[in-house]
């Protein structure tokens, strides 16, 4: 269980370019279901994902992770849980260009001091159940859309976190790069991975893996989310 | 292999993947830094070796020197004073010399002219030895050529070469020139019985500083020079020179450390995108400085290995041509002599502490501003 308590998050605070992304936001998220995040673009969406998972401080208010409040932990625990506890997909992928797949995927799990072996290892059966395999040893400039986001999908799951965070998955897939997402998204919730994500894409919405979708404009939560049944 | 270790490799691992991936900009870098390590190891290892050279060439010279002063300036002194001084217990031996300075009006140098102490050095009449230096300075295309040598407007003295010193000696020799007694008293107006200064000889060498205290009691008149304070002055000269160059190698590595902290804290959008990116997916502030350690390192060790041994290479094998005009030169005739290959451990770590940690630092200060933001921050 993830809990928002009146948070908000401001840019530049206290300059006259200051931005309010996030204005006194209440959530609590489930564990093990799926949640999405609408709204139009600068509603906030991005802003309260990098908050949920430790990337951003909020200006104001606390996050919660399982009854632990996270927000607030110095920098080396929030680096832990954030490679410990989420998996991040960005909405670029954010792969680093000149390595190749297997190395980006392996990127998380460098610092643990794994036997380089394992990670190799771990890394690649990521990259196979993903159906990238023969695709390891390619450099990321030389992927397709889709497979770039495979690759950023296996790079968030290298380290097994039990919470998946996707920035606008499909803004940059087409409709059928869109569908293989979504059941990747429904497989990785029947693991029992929590999954939250944002979007402005209609089809994620109605996707029937979401368990809740929650609406945002202006930074805020828009209206009374409408929980939906956990599904088996 | 620890925890630690592995770490360690997968940091390094990722660097080497960093370093390949900018590989035209790293290249630059690495070459700008070599010929900053060049020019200061250059340095360093020129002016160790000269110093080492005259080291060498004045552990035979003689322990004292007697010079006559005279209005606080060195006179002529009589060839009597020898014997008074041979007197002082201790001495094995003291005798005067002849040596003086000739300006060369041709080409505007100054030659050392001596008489030899050696009965065997001494050259006939008419007859000259001459450093190697000499006819190089003269243009003098044979050897064997014969000198002229001029003291005023009309006047002209040819002598024959006798010998020609070796290179090896160049550092002390090269522009030397030894002469019969009777031509110097004649070239340069020197009545008989007059000589330029007294040398002398001693039993035990832990006894100098005694036998210049009981000269000087005996003849206060007279200055003794050691042997010491000839090589401290030679030392001082060497070490002036050598500050001279190493001081323009600082500016050159303060430029480059300023180049580097430039480059470093005005990170390029992809390169502060990157450490955003590995923050984000679980490397912490201390992974990244590390990782960007172990890239400051390898430049830096490339670098340094790359510019020490070009100098190494540019002192030893090639008689460092660009810098030998200014720490062997007097006047116009610059010494062309091998160098003997003398290199110290603290001399390269001292060489490796100046050139590599102020880039390491310069980099890695601005990078650690960056990686210690929030991830979220850095890549927007």
């Amino acid at each position: 269980m993830i809990t928002l308590q009146s948070v908000t998050k401001t840019y530049n605070a206290g300059r006259p370019n200051a931005v309010t992304a996030l204005d006194g936001i209440d959530l609590s998220i489930e564990g093990r279901a799926v949640t999405v995040l609408k709204g139009p673009s600068g509603s906030g969406k991005s802003s309260l994902l990098s908050v949920v998972a430790c990337m951003a401080r909020p200006s104001t208010g606390r996050v919660s992770l399982d009854g632990e409040v996270v927000s607030g932990l110095p920098e080396h625990f929030q680096t832990e849980l954030r490679r410990v506890r989420f998996g991040f997909i960005f909405q670029r992928f954010n792969l680093v260009r000149g390595l190749t797949v297997l190395e980006n995927v392996m990127l998380p799990a460098a610092p643990l001091g794994k036997p380089f072996a394992e990670l190799r290892a771990r890394a690649m059966d990521r990259i196979e159940a993903l159906g990238l395999g023969p695709r390891a040893q390619t450099r990321i400039e030389r992927l397709s859309g889709g497979e770039a986001q495979r690759a950023a999908i296996a790079r968030a799951l290298i380290n097994d976190p039990p919470i998946l965070i996707a920035d606008e998955p499909t803004a940059n897939l087409d409709s059928a790069l869109s569908e293989t997402f979504l059941q990747i998204v429904a497989e990785e919730k029947a693991r029992g991975r929590t999954v939250i994500m944002s979007s402005h894409d209609p089809r994620v919405w109605g996707a029937d893996c979401v368990d809740r979708v929650v609406s945002m404009r202006d930074g805020r939560i828009e209206d009374a989310p409408v929980q939906q049944e956990p599904q088996p | 292999m620890t925890p630690f270790l592995r770490r360690q490799r997968a940091l390094a691992d990722f660097t080497l993947a960093a370093l390949a991936r900018r590989k035209g900009k790293n290249i630059a870098l690495i070459a700008v830094y070599s010929v900053v390590v060049f020019v200061l190891a250059s340095a360093m290892f020129f002016a160790a070796s000269l110093r080492f050279e005259t080291t060498t060439v004045l552990e035979g010279a003689p322990e004292i020197t007697v010079q006559k002063i005279t209005l606080g300036r060195q006179d002529l002194i009589e060839g009597s004073v020898a014997d008074e001084i041979a007197a002082i217990r201790g001495l094995t031996e003291a005798h005067p010399r002849l040596w003086g300075y000739y300006y060369d009006r041709i080409n505007g140098a100054n030659y050392t002219v001596m008489v030899p102490d050696d009965p065997e050095m001494m050259p006939d009449p008419g007859q000259i030895a001459i450093g190697e230096g000499i006819p190089r300075a003269r243009g003098l295309e044979w050897a064997g050529a014969p000198v002229f040598l001029s003291r005023y407007e009309g006047d002209l003295k040819k002598f024959d070469v006798a010998r020609t010193f070796s290179r090896d000696s160049a550092l002390m020799t090269s522009d030397l020139m030894l002469m019969n007694e009777a031509d110097f008293r004649d070239f340069f107006d020197i009545p008989e019985g007059r000589y330029t200064d007294v040398v002398a000889r001693v039993r035990n060498p832990n006894e100098v500083a005694t036998i210049v205290q009981k000269g000087s009691n005996a003849l206060p008149q007279m200055r003794f020079v050691t042997r010491a304070d000839i090589a401290r002055t030679y030392q001082k000269l060497f070490d002036w020179r050598e500050g001279l160059l190493t001081a323009l190698a600082f500016a050159g590595i303060l430029a480059f450390v300023i180049f580097a902290a430039e480059k470093a804290s005005g990170l390029s959008a992809e390169e502060a995108r990157e450490i955003g990116i590995l923050k984000a997916v679980g490397w912490n502030t201390r992974d990244v400085i590390a990782m960007k350690m172990w890239e400051g390192g390898l430049i830096s060790l490339a670098a340094f290995l790359i510019g020490t041994v070009a100098g190494f290479a540019h002192v030893f094998f090639f008689g460092a041509p660009l810098f030998a005009p200014i720490l062997k030169g007097w006047a116009v005739i610059y010494p062309d002599f091998p160098l003997s290959p003398h290199v110290d451990g603290l001399q390269l770590l001292t060489l490796a502490l100046l050139t590599t940690l102020p880039y390491i630092a310069a980099t890695v200060v601005p990078i650690w501003r960056t990686a210690s933001a929030d991830p979220d921050a850095v890549m927007r």
